[in-house]
């Protein structure tokens, strides 16, 4: 490796430091809003009720023909 | 050189007068050198132009009880204007000791709003200088010099006085300088701090910095793979973050959704789309569906995003739960067939389905990962070894997760 090769690598392990692709904004000092009714938004992102019965989605209906092929060979 | 002077005595007078009358607004925008106001600006070149602005603070009392304060100030602003940010940065953090030492004196919290924009500009001035002196080949060290001083600013905060509720605004500004450095583990000391000491009481923190600390609070449990506990710390950012910051409430959710899925809890379609978070869509997808060459090719699609914000092992481990819900259809559907028989799987089926899923493994590997799902409760059921067949317990035989999160 050439020095200037080493160099602009160190500089981009330097440059990679000064990175949080996550830092959160700043809120304004006098920045106020209101709080959100409680449980009603946060409850309508979520969904838990999605592990159910139902083998009629597209993804199943192939699962189910490709196990009830009777292939050839294991 | 009579408009720079003036300038410049204008300047030392707001300064006196802010602080004769507690007028912290005032006070606060004589060190916002981010803002790149048109008056701070104009003060830098006057200074740069009379050259001379320590005779002007030492001609009056009012001035020079000030002096440690004001002389270093004046320089950061000078070399500021002319882009020498290295000097800009050991001038402010003069200014800044300078300030701290005055600050103590004072009873009361009155100048809290003014000490935290000084924690702010002190860090993105070392950034900047930072930057310069990586430009020049040099070992960027002010924004780990920045954070020793705002460890000194957080034990000038943490007593028992009114002033202990600007500890938390400097805890995220050690937060952000930690994460951007990369030192992480050195967050762990002020956490303590804030969590354990007799002093403070969360709740009476101002809400902005609450959302602020429990989002990078979650983010390091996220790290910690402490699943429980990021969720109820980002959930608590999201609930009270101000909704109108869209980007705030994007970097929760980009790192809450990893966390919910891998307590069985799936976002919504909307929800990723409103806030542009559409890598997971196909991790969600391969949840519902069961579908293993659906999570793979979403963990390579989006390899290098999800190894950035590090939530790649953690989407990585949502395997075992795609595995579940696959065994799970495959039972459903032998179920329809012949109910009877549907308690008994036959690793030989889960080896075709697999193998439709582009995953080549044979009876021994198949047989592994059904012991590890049955050893981790995701699968009721014991395993018939000479028959080769996974017996389902009768009852639950798919525990659900109802928001724990995989037995580890």
């Amino acid at each position: 490796m050439t020095t200037e090769q080493t160099k602009s690598s160190t500089e981009d392990v330097k440059m990679d430091l000064f990175e949080d692709d996550d830092e959160f904004e700043e809120f304004d000092i006098e920045e106020e809003w209101a709080d959100k009714e409680e449980g009603k938004e946060v409850t309508q992102q979520w969904e838990d009720d999605w592990d159910d019965d139902d083998v009629t989605d597209d993804f199943s209906l192939q699962l189910r023909r490709e196990l009830e092929n009777n292939t050839s060979k294991n | 050189m009579g408009e720079a002077h003036r300038r410049i005595t204008d300047y030392l007078n707001k300064f006196s007068d802010a602080v004769s009358y507690q007028d912290v607004a005032s006070l606060a925008q004589l060190f916002s050198f981010s803002s790149n106001s048109p008056s701070l600006l104009s003060l830098a070149d006057a200074l740069n132009y009379f050259q001379d602005a320590n005779r002007l603070i030492k001609q009056s009392d009012k001035f020079s009880q000030f002096g440690e304060i004001l002389a270093p100030i004046f320089r950061s602003l000078q070399s500021y204007r002319l882009g020498n940010l290295v000097d800009s940065y050991h001038a402010f953090e003069k200014f800044a000791n300078a300030f701290i030492q005055e600050f103590r004196n004072w009873e009361s919290a009155w100048a809290l709003e003014a000490l935290y924009v000084i924690a702010y500009e002190i860090r993105v001035l070392a950034e900047r200088a930072d930057r310069e002196l990586a430009s020049n080949g040099k070992s960027p060290e002010k924004l780990k010099g920045a954070g020793s001083f705002l460890m000194k600013v957080f034990g000038v905060l943490a007593g028992k006085g009114p002033k202990r509720v600007g500890a938390l605004y400097v805890t995220c500004q050690l937060f952000k300088i930690y994460f951007k450095l990369g030192t992480v583990h050195l967050c762990r000391s002020v956490i303590r701090s804030i969590e354990t000491a007799r002093i403070f009481d969360f709740e009476e923190f101002p809400r902005r910095d609450k959302v602020t600390y429990m989002y990078y609070t979650g983010r390091l449990e996220v790290f910690n793979e402490n699943f429980p506990a990021a969720e109820h710390k980002l959930s608590y950012a999201l609930t009270h973050c101000n909704p109108l910051r869209e980007a705030n409430i994007r970097m929760i959710l980009k790192y809450l959704i990893p966390v919910k899925l891998s307590l069985g809890i799936l976002p919504k379609a909307w929800l990723l789309e409103k806030y542009n978070l559409l890598e997971y869509s196909n991790v969600v997808q391969a949840l519902k569906r069961g579908d293993l060459r659906l999570l793979r090719h979403a963990l390579q699609e989006h390899e290098d995003q999800f190894l950035r914000s590090g939530v790649y092992l953690v989407l990585e481990k949502l395997e075992l739960q795609v595995y579940q819900r696959l065994v799970k259809k495959i039972y459903f559907i032998q179920k329809q067939k012949d109910p009877s028989k549907a308690h008994q799987l036959k690793l030989d089926v889960i080896v075709k389905a697999l193998k439709w899923l582009e995953m080549d493994m044979d009876l021994d590997e198949v047989e592994c990962i059904m012991t590890i799902l049955i050893y981790k409760n995701l699968v009721k059921g014991y395993f018939a070894h000479k028959s080769k067949v996974v017996v389902l317990s009768k009852q639950d035989p798919f525990p659900k997760l109802n928001g724990k999160p995989v037995n580890s």
